[in-house]
C-alpha cells in the first residue's frame, strides 16, 4: 500500500472496485492491471482530472459479456489451463427457470392449486398484516411521543373503576405546582353538537375545547393561520381542512363566524391540516379551552375535584428522562392527598397513561386490545401455513413422478445443490406469481374490508417500505419453508433406483410427513370453524336474548333543549301522531356502555353504602314504554325534579336486604338528591352482556334529559318518521335532525364482536377452501398412482363403494387425529374469549360435533369428486397401460 | 476451418502481439495500436479481442511480472502460436495473391 501511496493520484476506487466486482476472476487481474497502467501514463500526459475520467470510459468500453462470462474451454487451451471458477451461476438459473417453466405449464392443475392456495393465504396475510400495522401506527407519528402521557382516574371503592377523564383543575394544578412536564394540554371533547353557518346551514359535530399547549405536544399542524396564536384568544376556532371545504367549498376559511349550538360565537383563526386516519382524536373543530366555560359551565365547575368526565382529559409531555412511575406515585399522589380529604384521598387515584396505550387499552375507551391484533397475525400465519403445507404435499407426492427426469439428471452429472436450486426456482416462480395475484386480490378486497371496519387501510408496496419489506419476506420463507423439503427429497434420489422405476412411495419419505401436514392442516380448519361457531353463537345468544326491556320498534331522537316547555310541546305533537304508542324522555337509554355511577346514602344508615349505584334519569313513562316489569311497589309519579326512586333487584341485593318490600317507602340519598323508594323493578341488562347486572336506580330529573324514545308501529315507518321530522324541527328550529333505532344502538355494542366474527368467518372459509385444494391434489395424485390397484381389484370384483372405502378411510383417520388436537386447543380459546362475557353461553359437544361434522363432509365432498372418478374408471384402460 | 478464420481487427491485433514479441501485452498493444493505426484504441476492443484470439489457439498467455506502475498487478503476457502464425501468413498469401492479380490499370486514372 505504502509504495502505492507514493506514486501519487490513484485511479478512482469506487470504479476500481466496481470493476472488479463484475470482472470474472480468471481475468481481474490484468484487467484490473490494464486499467492502472493506462491511467498512470494519462496522469502524466493529461493531469489526473481527466485520467480519471478517461479510466471510467475504459471502464464503460470494457463493459462485454466477456467481461463477467467464464472461460471458454477450447480444447488447446485446457490442456494449458486449468480454471477454477466452478460454474456459470447466471447460466445455470436461466437453464432452472426455463426447465421450471416447461415443468409448471405442464402440470397445470399441480400449478394452478399451487398458486390459488399459496394467492388467497399470501393475500390474507397482506391483509392482516395491513391491519396490524394500521392499529399499531395509531398516533405514532407525533414527535416525542413516547414523553407524552394522558392522565387517568382510578376510582377505588368496592370495585376499582377507570375512567379517561380527570378533576376539572387537575390540569392547572399539574401545571403550576410541578416542573415535570414540559407541557400540559388540557383538552374537553365534547361530541355531536350543532355548528350553523346561517340558520339553514347546520352541521353536527365533534369539537374539543383545548388549552393552546394541546397543539404543542401533539403534531397537528396548520396550513393556515399562526400556531403562535392559535386557541389562545376566547372565540377563536381552528377547523380542519376537510371541514373548510365542506362548509365554504373554495372561500378563504379564515375570518368566517360559526355558530357553535345556540351560546358561542367564533371567528375562525386558522386550518388544520386534514387529520391522519391513525389517530384516535377526531375531533375537526378546535376551541380555546377558555371558551368552554360560556358553552358548557358545568364541565368546568370551579375547583371541582370531586367529579371527573371521561371527556375532560389532560395530556402532558415529561422532561426528558422523568420516569412515568415518579410521576405516579409522588407527584398525581401529592396531588390526590393536597386536595381530598383522608378518605376520599384513598378513592381517587391519579396516573399516567402512555400515548402508545391509548388506542389499545379497553378499560380506558381504547379501540381494540392488542391480544386481537396478535390473534389475527396468528390466523394469517395459519392460512400461509396452510399454503404451504399443500405446496409440500403435492411436491412431494409429485416427486415419485418426477424420479425418471431426476434419475437422467444425475447421471448426466447434475448435483444435489444443483438439483435442489432447481426445485427452488420452480417454487420461487410459483411463488411469485402467487404473491402477484395475492397483491390483485387485496386490492380487490381492501374496499370490503374498510367498509366492515369503517377505517382506512391502503396497500401500496411502492411507498410502503415495511410492506414492501413484509412481501420480499413472505416470498422468500414462502419460498423456502415449501421449496427447501421436496428439493431435498428430489435431489436424494438414488439414480438407478430412479430410473429403473424402483422408487416406492415409502422410498420418498415423505408419506408420514404429508400426514402429519394434512393433520396440521384439518387441525386448523377445525379450530377456525370451532372459533367461528362458538363467537357465532355468543353473539347471537346476546343480541336475540332477551335483555329485560322492549328494545324493537323504539326510535330515539336527540333532545337538544331540555326546557319543560319544549319537551311537553314535543311530547304532545309526538303523541297525536297515528302509530305512535309512547313518548318517553331520560339521559340515557336502557341499555348503554356509559352510564354514570354514584354513592347511595340508604335510609337511617349512617354511612354511605360501599359500592356505587348506576343512575338513570327518566320519566313516568319510562317503565311502562320499555315494558320493563315492576316487581313490588309502583312506577315513578310524574315529576320534573328527583322526589323517588325505583331501584332494581341488584340494589336490593346489594344493601342486604332480603324481600323487595323492605326497600319501599324508604329514603335513600343518592347523588345528594334525597328521595323516597316507591317501586322495584325487574333487572334488566343496562350495558352489554359482559358486565353483570349492577345495582341501579331510577328517577325524574328533568335537567338532564338529552335523548327521548317513542314506541311506534313499525309497519308504516316512512310517514311517521316524516312527521317526527317536522315535529321536531317545529320544537328546534336551530338544531339537526337525527334519529336511531334502538336495536341498532344495541348491535353497536357488539360492533367489535361482530366485525371480530366476519372476519373469523371469512379466514375459516378461505383456510377449509385451501385445506380442501391441498386435499384434492393429493386425492388426485393418490389416484393416478393406484390406477392399476384398482383396476386390479374391479377385475377382481370390487364394488365401486369398496373402492371409495379404501380411500376414504384414511382420511377419515386423519381427520380425527386433527380434531382431538384441534378441539382442546379450540376449547381453552374459546374459554377464555367467553369469559369476557358475564352472560354467556355454555360450550357444549354440540358446537365441537357440529365442526367435526362440517369438516367431515367438505373432505369427503373433496376426496369423494376425485375418487368416485377414478373408481368409475374402466379397469381395462388402466391394466392395459404398460 | 472455423477456428483459424481471422477477423480484421484480429488480424491487426495479432499482428502487433509479433511485433512486440517479448512484450506484448493489453496496455502495450492498445498504445502500439493507437499509434501505427492513429486512432484512439479503447482498452476493452482490444482486451475482447486477444481473449477471441486465445479462445481460437492463436496467441497463448502466461502471467508476467507485478510491477509498481500496474499497482503490483501482474501482466497477461500473449505471443503467437504456430496456429497464429499459419493463420498470419495465409491471411498474408490470400492478400499477396489480390494484390497480384490486379489488373495495372485498374487504379489508373
Amino acid at each position: 500500500m505504502d509504495s502505492r501511496k507514493d506514486k501519487g493520484p490513484l485511479p478512482p476506487c469506487w470504479a476500481e472496485w466496481l470493476i472488479g466486482r463484475i470482472t470474472a476472476p480468471h481475468i481481474r487481474e490484468e484487467v484490473l492491471g490494464d486499467l492502472y497502467e493506462l491511467f498512470q501514463s494519462r496522469v502524466r500526459s493529461h493531469g489526473s482530472t481527466k485520467a480519471g475520467l478517461f479510466y471510467v470510459l475504459e471502464m464503460l468500453l470494457l463493459l462485454h459479456p466477456r467481461l463477467w462470462r467464464s472461460p471458454a474451454h477450447s480444447t488447446q487451451l485446457s490442456n494449458q489451463f486449468t480454471f477454477d471458477s466452478p460454474s456459470n451461476p447466471t447460466a445455470m438459473f436461466s437453464n432452472y427457470f426455463k426447465v421450471a417453466l416447461r415443468k409448471l405449464s405442464r402440470h397445470k392443475s399441480y400449478t394452478v392449486i399451487n398458486v390459488v392456495s399459496l394467492s388467497l393465504g399470501i393475500a390474507c396475510a397482506i391483509l392482516i398484516f395491513t391491519l396490524v400495522k394500521y392499529h399499531l401506527s395509531f398516533d405514532h407519528f407525533h414527535a416525542n411521543e413516547d414523553r407524552i402521557y394522558r392522565i387517568y382516574t382510578e376510582l377505588h371503592k368496592e370495585k376499582v373503576t377507570y375512567s379517561t377523564g380527570v378533576p376539572n383543575p387537575m390540569g392547572e394544578a399539574f401545571r403550576s405546582g410541578y416542573s415535570v412536564a414540559e407541557k400540559v394540554g388540557r383538552i374537553a371533547f365534547v361530541n355531536k353538537r350543532v355548528v350553523s353557518l346561517s340558520p339553514e346551514k347546520k352541521f353536527e359535530e365533534d369539537l374539543a375545547f383545548a388549552d393552546p399547549e394541546f397543539l404543542d405536544i401533539f403534531d397537528f399542524p396548520l396550513i393556515e393561520g399562526s400556531s403562535q396564536t392559535a386557541l389562545q384568544e376566547p372565540n377563536t376556532a381552528l377547523i380542519t381542512d376537510r371541514i373548510a371545504k365542506k362548509y365554504f367549498g373554495n372561500q378563504d376559511p379564515i375570518g368566517q363566524l360559526l355558530h357553535i349550538d345556540e351560546s358561542l360565537v367564533v371567528r375562525i383563526t386558522g386550518v388544520l391540516r386534514n387529520l391522519p386516519a391513525t389517530t384516535d382524536f377526531r375531533s375537526e373543530i378546535y376551541l380555546p379551552f377558555a371558551s368552554l366555560k360560556d358553552h358548557s359551565p358545568w364541565m368546568v365547575e370551579k375547583d371541582w375535584w370531586l367529579g371527573y368526565n371521561k371527556e375532560m382529559q389532560c395530556f402532558v409531555r415529561l422532561k426528558p428522562g422523568v420516569s412515568a412511575d415518579m410521576v405516579d406515585s409522588k407527584i398525581l399522589r401529592d396531588i390526590a392527598d393536597k386536595h381530598y380529604d383522608k378518605e376520599m384521598a384513598k378513592q381517587f387515584h391519579f396516573k399516567l397513561q402512555p400515548l402508545s396505550d391509548v388506542h389499545f387499552n379497553p378499560k380506558l375507551r381504547g379501540y381494540t386490545e392488542k391480544k386481537n391484533l396478535w390473534t389475527f397475525a396468528l390466523i394469517g400465519l395459519f392460512l400461509v401455513a396452510t399454503a404451504c403445507v399443500n405446496f409440500i404435499n403435492l411436491a412431494t407426492a409429485q416427486a415419485l413422478g418426477r424420479a425418471r427426469e431426476i434419475g437422467v439428471r444425475k447421471v448426466l452429472g447434475s448435483q444435489r445443490a444443483a438439483l435442489f436450486w432447481q426445485f427452488i426456482t420452480e417454487t420461487g416462480i410459483i411463488t411469485a406469481l402467487a404473491l402477484l395475484i395475492a397483491l390483485g386480490l387485496t386490492y380487490l378486497a381492501l374496499p370490503f374490508i374498510n367498509n366492515w371496519f369503517s377505517i382506512a387501510l391502503i396497500v401500496n408496496p411502492l411507498t410502503d417500505t415495511y410492506l414492501l419489506a413484509f412481501l420480499l419476506g413472505i416470498l422468500l420463507i414462502v419460498i423456502f419453508c415449501s421449496g427447501a423439503y421436496p428439493g431435498l427429497i428430489l435431489a436424494r434420489f438414488q439414480p438407478v433406483l430412479a430410473l429403473k422405476g424402483k422408487l416406492s412411495q415409502r422410498s420418498v419419505g415423505g408419506f408420514s410427513l404429508r400426514k402429519g401436514l394434512v393433520v396440521g392442516q384439518f387441525a386448523i380448519s377445525q379450530l377456525l370453524i370451532i372459533g367461528t361457531l362458538i363467537v357465532t353463537n355468543q353473539l347471537r345468544y346476546s343480541q336475540q336474548a332477551d335483555m329485560g326491556f322492549q328494545k324493537d320498534a323504539m326510535i330515539i331522537l336527540s333532545v337538544p333543549n331540555n326546557q319543560k316547555a319544549k319537551t311537553n310541546s314535543l311530547a304532545a305533537q309526538l303523541s297525536e301522531m297515528a302509530g305512535v304508542e309512547n313518548v318517553t324522555f331520560f339521559d340515557s337509554p336502557p341499555a348503554t356502555e356509559t352510564i354514570g355511577s354514584t354513592p347511595i346514602q340508604f335510609d337511617s344508615r349512617p354511612e354511605a353504602e360501599k359500592f356505587n349505584i348506576s343512575l338513570k334519569s327518566a320519566d313516568h313513562n319510562y317503565i311502562p314504554t320499555f315494558k320493563i316489569s315492576v316487581l313490588a311497589g309502583r312506577n315513578l309519579n310524574p315529576s320534573d325534579t328527583v322526589r323517588e326512586y325505583v331501584l332494581n333487584e341488584a340494589a336490593v341485593k346489594a344493601l342486604g336486604l332480603a324481600s323487595t318490600q323492605e326497600v319501599i317507602g324508604k329514603t335513600a340519598t343518592i347523588n345528594n338528591r334525597k328521595g323516597t323508594i316507591v317501586g322495584v323493578i325487574k333487572d334488566f341488562h343496562f350495558k352489554s352482556f359482559r358486565t353483570t347486572i349492577e345495582p341501579l336506580c331510577l328517577t325524574t330529573w328533568g335537567e338532564v334529559y338529552n335523548s327521548c324514545a317513542v314506541n311506534v308501529n313499525t309497519a308504516n315507518l316512512e310517514p311517521i318518521l316524516a312527521g317526527f321530522r317536522k315535529a321536531w324541527t317545529a320544537t328546534y328550529p336551530s338544531s339537526v335532525f337525527t334519529y336511531r333505532f334502538m336495536d341498532e344502538d344495541i348491535e353497536r355494542l357488539y360492533k367489535l364482536d361482530n366485525m371480530l366474527l366476519r372476519l373469523i368467518q371469512a379466514f375459516a372459509g378461505i383456510a377449509i377452501f385451501v385445506g380442501c385444494l391441498g386435499l384434492y391434489g393429493l386425492v388426485s395424485f393418490m389416484a393416478a398412482q393406484k390406477t392399476k390397484e384398482i383396476g386390479v381389484r374391479k377385475v377382481l370384483d370390487a364394488t365401486t363403494t369398496n373402492i371409495l372405502f379404501s380411500f376414504g378411510k384414511e382420511f377419515l383417520r386423519l381427520l380425527l387425529i386433527a380434531f382431538v388436537l384441534a378441539a382442546p386447543l379450540a376449547w381453552w380459546v374459546m374459554e377464555n374469549w367467553l369469559n369476557n362475557f358475564a352472560y354467556r353461553i355454555e360450550l357444549g359437544a354440540g358446537i365441537f360435533l357440529l365442526a367435526i361434522l362440517i369438516t367431515f363432509i367438505v373432505a369427503l365432498i373433496t376426496v369423494g369428486f376425485r375418487s368416485v372418478k377414478a373408481s368409475l374408471a374402466n379397469p381395462i384402460k388402466s391394466l392395459r397401460m404398460e | 476451418m472455423k477456428g483459424t478464420q481471422l477477423g480484421e481487427f484480429e488480424e491487426v491485433v495479432l499482428l502487433t502481439i509479433a511485433l512486440l514479441y517479448d512484450d506484448a501485452y493489453g496496455v502495450a498493444v492498445v498504445e502500439e495500436l493507437s499509434q501505427r493505426l492513429q486512432r484512439p484504441m479503447s482498452l476493452g476492443v482490444v482486451h475482447r479481442t486477444m481473449q477471441r484470439l486465445e479462445e481460437k489457439g492463436l496467441v497463448r498467455s502466461r502471467f508476467g511480472e507485478a510491477t509498481a506502475e500496474r499497482g503490483g498487478r501482474r501482466k497477461r503476457m500473449f505471443s503467437v502460436t504456430a496456429d497464429g502464425e499459419q493463420s498470419l501468413r495465409e491471411a498474408r498469401r490470400i492478400r499477396d495473391e489480390l494484390w497480384g492479380g490486379i489488373p495495372e490499370t485498374a487504379f489508373g486514372n
